[in-house]
């Protein structure tokens, strides 16, 4: 009796859990490392260096403007602060433009993709940003 | 000592090699014998197109559907603006209908049948990346019992729907929905034709030419001031006064849709135009209207007129090697 109680209050049982997902942050400068047009790459003829797109605390900055979703400075929202699908602009009180949120880890670094047309709606654009810290 | 088979009675031989090669000309494949169309029409007209179809087929296949791709000017606007029926003693009658952007092609890596098109056939020898492939299937299906399906495509389609002049080379292919554009042992499932150079005339907008080479084009073809826009000035069309530079300039002015004209005609980094490749002949450069011209927020371009200068600025080349410059319009169809 003594060993079989000895035997089960050994062994704990251990609860694995599904780790909390985090919310994902986004707040920094980003810098544009790819651009395309209609599937073309234009980062080669085109100088994107001076653009930083800024997020902090819900609200947005671009610096040396490139065709964008927006053209103003304004605020930004993630359907979803978890799992978000869709990222939004609003520039001051224009009508908020949303576009999908691509959010992938590449070589150890986030990327974030936005897909848009700033033009006519035929022609679309993607632009891939990383972290210019 | 060698020995050799023989066979009497050489007809034999030819009887046997007549009939394979019977049986590999009537095997499978999708054939356009010809097209009847038009050489001119004017905007908005209804123009008939008929496309012949001869199919060979081989036993126990299908069934599967025709599928019909047509190359036109997206402006033209083609899903909305064209009926295609079909004539056939052996299928019978009955309509082409829009084959849906979801269904994907046989033997098309994933792609949809409009894609998949462009993939294969490209825009058909035209020069400006402005068309589109419209996919059409039959509205029934068809088996592959040895029998030969002849017929026709009769089209019906409302041209310049953007109310351009246009000169395009259109372009028909045709498959089936079982084997796609492929080629194996039995034949080569499909066909297409590129017919010469089509006019349309009598509208009020741009005049655009798929067919001829142009001094100067601008991607993509249509765009707003809002978008990239690259110009590219081919110094392979024509000799010109600017034959032979290394480098040559953009000299542009912009029209505001407040009345405004935005020179920017200098000679610099901004305004360059370099070879690319290099020793190519073509004169590229990418830019931001907005930002080029130095608009405000509130003003919009809608029209850019321009020539192309050497590195003073005096020699100055316009449209068709002329005087007078080229035009671009901002506009999106």
């Amino acid at each position: 009796m003594l060993l079989l109680g000895t035997l089960f209050g050994s062994c704990k049982m251990e609860k694995v859990g599904p780790a909390a997902e985090a919310a994902k942050d986004i707040s920094g400068n980003w810098k544009i490392i790819k651009a395309t047009r209609n599937g073309a790459d234009l980062t080669a003829i085109v100088d994107f260096s001076q653009f930083r797109l800024n997020f902090n605390q819900g609200k947005y900055t671009l610096v040396n403007k490139v065709p964008f979703l927006v053209g103003q400075n304004g605020t930004y929202a993630l359907d979803d602060p978890k799992y978000p699908f869709k990222i939004s602009f609003t520039a001051g009180t224009a009508t908020p433009v949303a576009t999908a949120f691509n959010f992938p880890i590449v070589n150890g670094a986030r990327q974030l993709t936005l897909t848009f047309s700033p033009g006519c709606t035929n022609n679309t654009y993607v632009y891939v940003f990383q972290k210019s810290n | 000592m060698k020995q050799y088979l023989r066979i009497k009675g050489k007809g034999i031989w030819q009887l046997c090699a007549l009939i394979v090669l019977g049986v590999a000309l009537a095997c499978c494949g999708e054939i356009i014998t010809g097209v009847d169309q038009p050489g001119v029409a004017t905007v908005g007209q209804v123009v008939p197109i008929t496309v012949h179809i001869d199919i060979p087929t081989v036993g126990n296949g299908g069934p599967d559907y025709l599928i019909f791709g047509f190359l036109v000017p997206k402006g033209w606007k083609a899903a909305q603006n064209t009926t295609i029926t079909y004539t056939s003693p052996t299928l019978g009658d009955g309509n082409m209908v829009l084959v849906p952007s979801t269904t994907l092609a046989k033997n098309g890596g994933g792609l949809n049948w409009p894609d998949d098109m462009k993939k294969t056939f490209g825009i058909g020898g035209n020069l400006i990346d402005d068309m589109e492939w419209v996919a059409y299937q039959t509205d029934k299906a068809f088996t592959h019992n040895g029998s030969e399906i002849k017929g026709d495509l009769n089209i019906q389609i409302k041209v310049g729907a953007d109310n351009n002049d246009t000169q395009v080379k259109l372009g028909y292919v045709i498959t089936d929905s079982g084997n796609g554009f492929t080629s194996d042992g039995n034949g080569t499932y499909y066909s297409e034709k590129i017919t010469d150079c089509f006019s349309v005339t009598g509208g009020t907008g741009d005049f655009v030419d798929f067919c001829h080479p142009q001094l100067t084009t601008i991607n993509p073809p249509k765009s707003l001031d809002n978008d990239y826009i690259t110009l590219t000035f081919d110094g392979n069309v024509t000799t010109t006064a600017l034959t032979g530079a290394d480098v040559v300039y953009l000299c542009a002015t912009a029209y505001t849709s407040d009345g405004q004209t935005i020179v920017v005609c200098e000679q610099t980094d901004k305004t360059k135009m370099v070879q690319m490749p290099d020793g190519s002949k073509k004169y590229q450069i990418t830019f931001w209207p907005k930002s080029f011209f130095g608009t405000t927020d509130t003003q919009t371009i809608i029209k850019m007129d321009y020539f192309i200068t050497d590195k003073t600025g005096a020699t100055k080349v316009g449209y068709g090697n002329t005087s007078s410059p080229f035009e671009y319009n901002f506009k999106c169809s």
